[in-house]
C-alpha cells in the first residue's frame, strides 16, 4: 500500500474536523442556537461556556458551529450548482466544438474578468444583500471555472480510441459525452471542486463580513469578525476564534484537493 | 452489398487514397494488404464515413443501393453498427477502462434497436457466447483491465457484431495479439462471416493471416490498389512488381539457408515517398524494378488484376 501524501492527510483531517461540527450542529450544539444572556456578556471560558460568551452573551462554540454549518452549506450548494452548471457547459463545448465551443469559452474569458466580491456587490445592489445572492454570486464564478476545466479534460478524452470505437458503434456526441466522456473527466472535476470549496468558504466569509452574505441573527464566521472588529481590544478572543475556523477551513479544504490532484494525476506527482 | 467508385480520400494535395473501385457482396472475405501509410486504413475510415475532419473524400459509396456522397453524420451514424461495424487494431484502448464491458456492449443496442438495458444485457451475454468468451455471465460485469488482450479482441468483435452488421471491418484485428491467440480470432472472424452471411474486410499487413482470412486481396501501395484477385492467386501467381517484392520480402525458413550459405532477405529498394511527393502516375515508379519510362507520368490501367503498365503491355 502506498503511503498517502501529506497534505492529503491533514487536510482530511481539517475537513473532517469542520464538516463533523457542522453536522454536529444540526443535531446538537452547547446552547440553544442565538440565546442570548445579557448578563452573562463577554464571560470568560468556563465549563458552561467552553471558550466564552460573546457581546450579546451568546456562547461562543454554539455560533462557531452554526457558522461551520453555513460555510458548509453556502459552498456546497455554490460549488455544486456553479460546478454542475460549469461541468456541463465544458462537455458541451467538446462535444460540439466550434463556435459553440469558442462562444462558451469567450464567455468563461469574460466572466473571469469580474472579481467575486465585485460581482456579490451588483447582485446586492441590484436585489438586495442576503445569503441566497452571495450564493448565487459564488455559483456563478465557478461556472466558467468548471467550464474550463472539463472542456480541457473532455478534449483529451476525445482522442481517446475508446471514444473513436463508440463512434463507430453508432454511438453520438451527447450519448459518448454522458457514458463515456464524463466519468473519464470524474477525477479532475472532483479535485478542482475540493479546492473551489476553499474558494467558496473564503468567498462567504468576506461577504458576510461586508454585510452582503448571512443576515443577523444567522450565524456566520464572516459576520462575527465583522462584529468582533469594533470590540478588538476588548474581547479579542471574539474575532480570533472565527478566524481560526475560516483558515482552518480553508486550508482542509485546498490541502485535501491538492492531495487529491497529486493521486490522481501521475503525471504531477512524478515531477515533485 | 457496398459498392465504391473511384473512391479517394485527400488531405490537402496528399493523397491517402485514390481512386478505388471495390464491390462487396454478403459474406466476402476480402483481404487489404499494405505498407503503413498505404492508405488501407483510411479506405476502411472512408466506409464508415469515419475519416478524419481535414480529409475530403470524393468519389462514390453506395450502401445497399444509396450514394453515401452527401451523407452528413448522422447519416452514417444510422449506418454504423448496423450496416458497416469497425474493430481495432488495439484491443485495450479500444475499450473504456471506466465501464464494466457488459454495458459497452449493451451500449449500441439501446441506441440502434430501442431495447431495454435489461434486454440489451441479455443480447450482451448471447453476443459473448458467439465470440466464444469463457464465462460469459461474469464477464458483463468485468472491466477491460479484469480480462486478457484476446478476451478483449473478443469483446470488440461482439459490440461490432451487436446490430448484425452487413460488413465487418477489421482494421489490423491480430497485430497486438499473440501468434496463437491472433489464430484464434482470426479462425473466430471467418466462423462468424460464415455463419452470419457477413461480409469481412480483413486489413493487415500480416500476409499469413490475410491468407488464412480471405478469399479476395487487394494489395495497397500509395494509396492505390496495386493488384487485387483472388488471395491464392495474387499470393502464389502475384504479377504487380510490388506484389512480387512484398512476396519475396517474406522471411521463410528455407530461404534463409541454401546449401549451408545463409542467404540474405531480399528488400524492395527504397522507400515510399511521403504522401504529397508521390509520382502522379503509377505510384510504384521510382522504386520499380521493370520501370518503363512513362510510368512515372500516366495512371495504368488494371488490367488482369494488376495496375501496371508493363503488364498491359503498354510499351508505347
Amino acid at each position: 500500500m502506498r503511503r498517502l501524501p501529506a497534505n492529503l492527510l491533514i487536510g482530511g483531517v481539517l475537513v473532517a474536523l469542520v464538516v463533523g461540527f457542522a453536522a454536529l450542529s444540526l443535531v446538537w450544539t452547547p446552547h440553544p442556537e442565538g440565546l442570548l444572556n445579557i448578563r452573562g456578556k463577554f464571560a470568560p471560558p468556563s465549563a458552561t461556556y467552553w471558550l466564552g460568551t460573546d457581546q450579546l452573551g451568546r456562547d461562543l462554540v454554539t455560533q462557531l458551529m452554526a457558522g461551520a454549518r453555513n460555510s458548509m452549506t453556502v459552498a456546497l450548494v455554490a460549488v455544486l450548482l456553479g460546478g454542475s452548471i460549469g461541468t456541463l457547459l465544458g462537455l458541451l463545448a467538446s462535444a460540439i466544438g466550434g463556435w459553440v465551443e469558442d462562444l462558451v469559452m469567450r464567455f468563461a474569458d469574460i466572466s473571469f474578468a469580474f472579481p467575486t466580491l465585485l460581482f456579490a456587490i451588483m447582485l446586492a445592489a441590484v436585489f438586495g444583500p442576503s445569503l441566497q445572492n452571495a450564493v448565487l454570486a459564488i455559483a456563478f464564478i465557478n461556472i466558467p471555472v468548471f467550464a474550463r476545466v472539463s472542456r480541457a479534460a473532455a478534449n483529451q478524452i476525445w482522442t481517446r480510441e475508446y471514444v473513436f470505437a463508440a463512434r463507430a458503434a453508432g454511438m453520438g456526441r451527447f450519448a459518448i459525452s454522458r457514458d463515456h466522456i464524463l466519468p473519464n473527466i470524474a477525477a479532475p472535476v472532483i479535485v478542482q471542486a475540493t479546492i473551489e470549496f476553499a474558494v467558496a468558504i473564503l468567498a462567504e466569509a468576506a461577504l458576510s463580513y461586508l454585510g452582503l452574505g448571512a443576515q443577523p441573527p444567522a450565524s456566520s464566521w464572516g459576520r462575527m469578525l465583522s462584529e468582533a472588529q469594533t470590540l478588538l481590544y476588548l474581547a479579542p478572543q471574539l474575532a480570533i476564534w472565527p478566524g481560526l475556523c475560516i483558515v482552518a477551513a480553508v486550508l482542509g479544504f485546498g490541502l485535501l484537493g491538492d492531495g487529491l490532484r497529486d493521486i490522481t494525476d501521475p503525471r504531477l506527482a512524478r515531477e515533485r | 452489398m457496398i459498392e465504391t467508385r473511384d473512391l479517394s480520400v485527400n488531405f490537402g494535395p496528399a493523397q491517402a487514397v485514390r481512386g478505388v473501385d471495390l464491390t462487396i457482396t454478403p459474406g466476402a472475405r476480402i483481404g487489404i494488404v499494405g505498407e503503413s501509410g498505404s492508405g488501407k486504413s483510411m479506405m476502411g475510415l472512408a466506409l464508415m464515413g469515419m475519416t478524419p475532419d481535414a480529409a475530403t473524400v470524393t468519389g462514390s459509396i453506395r450502401i445497399d443501393g444509396r450514394d453515401m456522397a452527401d451523407a452528413g453524420e448522422s447519416d452514417w451514424r444510422a449506418l454504423r453498427a448496423r450496416r458497416v461495424a469497425m474493430i481495432f487494431q488495439e484491443p485495450m484502448a479500444a475499450l473504456n477502462p471506466l465501464r464494466r464491458i457488459g454495458d459497452t456492449v449493451a451500449e449500441p443496442l439501446i441506441i440502434h434497436e430501442n431495447l431495454s438495458r435489461d434486454a440489451a444485457r441479455a443480447r450482451a451475454l448471447d453476443l459473448f457466447q458467439e465470440v466464444g468468451l469463457p464465462d460469459p455471465e461474469a464477464r458483463l460485469r468485468q472491466f477491460p483491465h479484469e480480462i486478457s488482450g484476446g478476451q478483449r479482441q473478443r469483446v470488440l468483435i461482439a459490440l461490432a457484431l451487436a446490430c448484425s452488421p452487413d460488413l465487418l471491418i477489421a482494421d489490423e484485428p491480430t497485430t497486438a495479439l499473440d501468434a496463437n491467440v491472433a489464430q484464434r480470432v482470426t479462425e473466430l472472424l471467418i466462423e462468424l462471416s460464415g455463419q452470419r452471411n457477413m461480409a469481412l474486410m480483413f486489413i493487415s499487413h500480416d500476409l499469413t493471416a490475410v491468407a488464412r482470412a480471405t478469399t479476395e486481396l487487394m494489395v495497397f501501395y500509395g494509396g492505390t490498389v496495386v493488384e487485387q484477385g483472388p488471395t491464392e492467386r495474387v499470393l502464389h501467381a502475384p504479377r504487380h512488381p510490388y506484389t512480387k517484392g512484398l512476396l519475396a520480402a517474406r522471411p521463410r525458413p528455407e530461404g534463409l539457408r541454401q546449401g549451408g550459405v545463409r542467404k540474405r532477405l531480399p528488400t524492395i529498394p527504397g522507400t515510399v515517398p511521403p504522401l504529397d511527393r508521390l509520382p502522379p502516375g503509377c505510384r510504384f515508379a521510382g522504386r520499380c524494378p521493370v520501370e518503363l519510362p512513362h510510368c512515372a507520368a500516366t495512371r495504368p490501367p488494371m488490367v488482369d488484376g494488376a495496375a501496371c503498365h508493363l503488364l498491359a503491355g503498354d510499351r508505347a
